[in-house]
């Protein structure tokens, strides 16, 4: 499979386009990993199908937008998204509660331009949010994992993978996060880290500011 | 065969997708609908603290994306291959988006005016896009058939519509999408004798 099929386009960093970049290294399956910086947006945008990024195009033409959906799309073509419909879908509801607090943190906190509410809107969040979003993590993995390692059933999912990238990320802006999460997601860290493929992508990928 | 419980408020709001695809289907479930007063009692019971919340098969599952998917696949609503089930979820993923951006439950009128008479028009033109690309010169988002993401812009529409009667007016392919939804006999059954609530 030659990486002319697939096109990824999107922008030099990890937000919103680095989880599908995950599925596919978990994968191993090759891509041109198209990257630009916010200058060569202008002429990035008329390309994409709704003006947006990240876009994935196949070798037909066709554009999917939304980072999620193209998330979706990978892992189902990789056979990580569970064995069967109600497996895919708890896979869902794991994603879409990690995305919940994700949003919670780009709509509340990282816009905030005024120092002082964004210190109280961060220890909100911290208090709150993240305190509740372990608690629900928790929860939801004791519910649908076989595995002490995996979310869902006993295998890797694109809901693991997203859910260490967003940890990662969230370390990698709020280092004071890191006491929140405890014991309870190593073993699954230590797989993603361990794992051949992903391992190989993550020691050769771009550093970025997030 | 699996016996279906969809848990909610009196309303269609995040649970009323879920509710077309079962009419869509002719699938008989469990309509449970939950009064403001009982939901203290009842919140910790649920996976998450929220609603919707589907069972299945002694499963329970949150997420009203989650659940409408699974029930979409279920009832195979929700487009033919991987591809289709894509195209389905990137038109879903941009009515969230506009639900995101629509600052609806803000006591500013006016910027709740400014996004009605300014930025939902930009948001209904990506969805006529996605519509005119995907739907194949169809009525359909997807492929030629009705998928679920046609129900959730159903849903969504009678929303806009209640808030801004004539959000649809420049906006023709998504009229006649709405038009073509309501005119399933299921549909059109279901939406006769659904309760009519506020939300």
């Amino acid at each position: 499979m030659s990486s002319g099929d697939l096109k990824f386009y999107y922008f030099d960093l990890q937000a919103r386009g680095e989880l599908t970049r995950l599925i596919l290294a978990a994968a191993g399956r090759s891509y041109e990993d198209i990257r630009f910086g916010f200058d060569k947006w202008p002429e990035y945008k008329p390309k994409m199908i709704l003006g947006q990024a990240p876009v994935l195009e196949l070798a037909d033409g066709t554009q999917l937008p939304q980072s999620l959906t193209i998330a979706r799309y990978v892992a189902r073509e990789a056979g990580l998204a569970g064995s069967d419909n109600l497996e895919s879908a708890k896979i869902d509801a794991v994603v879409d509660t990690q995305k919940d607090v994700n949003e919670t943190y780009f709509s509340k906190v990282f816009p905030e331009k005024d120092e002082t509410k964004k210190a109280e809107e961060l220890k909100k969040f911290l208090d709150e949010t993240v305190t509740k979003h372990v608690e629900n993590l928790g929860k939801l993995k004791k519910a649908y994992s076989k595995d002490e390692k995996y979310f869902v059933g006993d295998k890797l999912s694109w809901a693991d993978l997203f859910v260490f990238q967003s940890i990662q990320a969230l370390l990698q802006a709020v280092p004071e996060v890191k006491g929140k999460f405890g014991e309870q997601f190593k073993p699954l860290m230590d797989a993603i880290n361990g794992n051949e493929n992903i391992k190989k992508y993550l020691d050769a990928r771009p550093q970025t500011a997030f | 065969m699996p016996s279906y419980k969809l848990t909610y408020f009196n309303g269609r709001g995040r649970a009323e997708i879920s509710r077309l695809i079962f009419a869509a289907a002719g699938q008989k479930y469990e309509d449970i609908r939950i009064e403001r007063e009982q939901w203290p009692a009842l919140k910790p019971k649920t996976p998450l603290g929220q609603m919707p919340v589907l069972e299945v098969d002694g499963v329970e599952l949150p997420q009203s994306a989650a659940i409408a998917r699974f029930l979409a696949k279920q009832f195979h609503l929700a487009g033919k291959d991987n591809l289709e089930q894509a195209e389905v979820d990137a038109v879903i993923d941009t009515i969230s988006d506009i639900n995101t951006a629509w600052p609806a439950s803000s006591s500013d009128e006016a910027l709740k005016k400014k996004f009605l008479t300014e930025d939902l028009a930009k948001h209904l033109q990506n969805l006529e896009t996605l519509g005119k690309l995907y739907g194949k010169g169809g009525h359909f988002f997807v492929g030629n058939q009705l998928t679920w993401a046609d129900l959730r812009f159903y849903t969504f529409g009678q929303t806009c519509i209640e808030a801004a009667p004539d959000c649809l007016n420049n906006f023709s392919w998504l009229e006649q999408n709405r038009a073509e939804v309501e005119k399933q006999p299921k549909i059109a059954e279901y939406l006769k004798n659904r309760p009519k609530t506020s939300f």
